[in-house]
């Protein structure tokens, strides 16, 4: 999963991901490709985030456990 | 190619990548492109303001956008269509009837003008559900009003209707005859036992001829290419009263044994026509394929297999080649007449000039330091805000009040118009430096207020704050960011002398005695 999650940040911010990754580091990472990102995210695994879980989803990480978190609900 | 898209809420994901957006509901700001399109989705009202006054206001937009354009590129519009609406009275059909007249003057007005392409929005939603043409939470995250899962689909449709009007339509139409224009084959069946007119698949035929026939009128070229005795299809015109193409409807004929493709090039030759502004239609799959091959600039859509596919058939043949296929003699007549209505009716609000059109917003700006209310939206803009953004730097809550403690200010620009309030819409911090010289930090608009004329008012009041303040001369920097060139010159503009410039940085300087004490915003 972490791998399907590297692609499609890969590919929405047309650059080259590492593992530490995040919004702070990644220049093109901006409000507008955030949402990209969401949206990819909520297409690829078939979930829908809440707004306040898309705020905090600034990194590999979180992403990673916030979709962990909806697959056990 | 690069588009320009005016808009009026967040599009980002509908347009490819490459595509540049104005601010929200701003026409000021146009850049360099191939093709510009117009985009406005209504607001999503809960009630109060008329849609009639919304759509007026599209209209004078719409107008000042098409004589601002460069010439010769294409405009692409969209007509409108509610995604959401709240109807209080059950009898309440204004808002449609409103739409209704603001999509027919569209149509009226895309005719009067040969750059202005019209695309039915309709045609796009329509295909979905209401409950899924808006996903709230986006909508209430970012602006997004168009549901963004179905960005890939209207990209597609998009991509189709644009290279519709890019590729040109075509210009002559290519038929066979047997099981093409008539079911049967003449040699065998006789020039009266084709099947034409009359019960299936006579009928079925009648009507695709009649569509042709249709098609011959409107401007295209007809012409027949089929392998037959010619005294037998002569036969037919003679004396077959269902045949609805007749030889005179026919620029060009070729029925012989000889290979089609080469009489296709003959006949390209005699009608003095490229063969790629040709498209060729043929029952017989062997006869396409050879076309094909040997004429590759050829359009050959395949043939449906039953009669009863034909009008589909021929809907999709005059979608994909013939549409756009407009002005002929008769219809630059038509258009003098659509002209004249146009100008009639529909722009009593429009706008001389830009100008009058910021007049007529009625904006109204509001200049405050930032305090406990909206340091947080302070901030906020900060980090969000990249078109209109001198110097791109990010700052939290914590960073807005040190600058406040250290003899900063953070002012705070508040707009309304017309239309309604934009709330806290723009940011200038400003940090003093020593006794005599402060720097402007950082100032930035977000574009939704953007092109109204109130970038310079801004700077104009901050200056002049900084002037009471005592300060003699002020310090401004551009730093170029991925998406901020639009800002590139703006201290030039506003008077500051550039001190120092490099690819990474413009510094400026202005004496603050050279700024008047006037405020004429």
């Amino acid at each position: 999963m972490r791998q399907q999650i590297k692609d499609i940040l890969s590919l929405t911010l047309r650059s080259e991901i590492a593992d530490d990754c995040s919004q702070r580091n990644c220049h093109n990472w901006d409000s507008l490709n955030h949402l990209n990102i969401v949206i990819a995210l909520e297409e690829t695994f078939d979930i829908s985030f809440e707004p306040e879980e898309i705020a905090e989803m600034t990194d590999i990480d979180t992403i990673e456990f916030f979709i962990l978190k909806k697959r056990q609900a | 190619m690069s588009l320009f898209v005016f808009r009026n809420s967040t599009l980002e994901p509908f347009f490819e990548s490459g595509a540049i957006f104005s601010g929200y509901g701003d026409i000021s700001g146009i850049s360099e492109a191939d093709a510009y399109v117009w985009f406005y989705l209504l607001p999503f009202e809960t009630g109060g303001r008329k849609m009639q006054e919304i759509l007026n206001d599209y209209r004078a937009r719409l107008q000042l956008v098409q004589s601002r354009i460069p010439a010769h590129h294409p405009l692409y519009v969209f007509t409108i269509h509610p995604l959401f609406l709240l109807r209080w009275e059950n009898s309440d059909f204004s808002t449609m009837q409103a739409v209704e007249e603001f999509n027919q003057f569209l149509a009226e007005w895309a005719k009067a003008d040969t750059a202005v392409k019209l695309f039915d929005f309709r045609e796009f939603i329509l295909h979905y559900p209401q409950t899924m043409w808006v996903d709230w939470k986006y909508y209430f995250l970012s602006g997004m009003q168009l549901n963004p899962r179905l960005a890939r689909d209207f990209r597609e449709w998009f991509a189709q209707k644009a290279g519709a009007v890019l590729l040109r339509a075509k210009k002559c139409l290519v038929l066979d005859l047997d099981n093409t224009l008539w079911g049967g084959i003449v040699g065998e069946d006789g020039p009266q036992g084709i099947r034409i007119g009359g019960d299936y698949p006579g009928n079925a035929f009648a009507m695709f001829q009649e569509s042709i026939r249709e098609l011959g009128r409107k401007g295209v070229i007809l012409a027949v290419c089929s392998k037959n005795n010619e005294n037998d299809v002569r036969e037919v015109w003679k004396n077959n009263p269902s045949m609805i193409l007749r030889k005179e409807d026919l620029a060009a004929c070729r029925i012989n044994w000889e290979n089609k493709a080469d009489n296709i090039r003959s006949m390209a030759q005699e009608l003095n026509i490229g063969l790629d502004s040709m498209v060729f239609v043929d029952d017989n799959p062997s006869e396409r394929e050879l076309v094909k091959q040997m004429l590759p600039m050829v359009e050959v859509p395949d043939f449906p297999t039953q009669p009863y596919l034909l009008p589909a058939f021929f809907e999709r043949l005059l979608e994909q080649y013939f549409q756009a296929y407009a002005l002929t003699g008769e219809d630059l007549q038509k258009t003098v007449q659509y002209r004249a209505n146009a100008e009639r009716t529909a722009f009593r609000s429009g706008f001389a000039d830009m100008r009058e059109y910021i007049a007529s917003l009625q904006i109204r700006m509001q200049i405050t330091e930032a305090d406990m209310y909206t340091i947080p939206r302070a901030a906020q803009l900060t980090r969000k805000t990249n078109q209109f953004n001198l110097t791109t730097r990010r700052y939290s809550e914590q960073d807005i009040i040190r600058f406040r403690e250290q003899g900063g200010h953070v002012f705070c620009l508040k707009v309304e118009d017309r239309f309604g309030d934009y709330g806290i819409t723009g940011i200038a911090i400003t940090l003093k430096n020593d006794l005599h010289t402060a720097v402007i930090d950082s100032f930035l608009m977000s574009c939704r207020i953007l092109g109204k004329g109130m970038e310079q008012a801004f700077l104009k009041y901050v200056l002049n704050a900084l002037k009471q303040e005592g300060f003699e001369q002020v310090q401004a920097s551009y730093i170029p960011a991925a998406k901020n060139s639009q800002a590139e010159n703006f201290y030039e503009q506003a008077g500051f002398k550039i001190t120092a410039q490099s690819d990474s940085q413009k510094k400026y300087c202005l004496s603050l005695a050279e700024v008047k004490l006037d405020m004429d915003i």
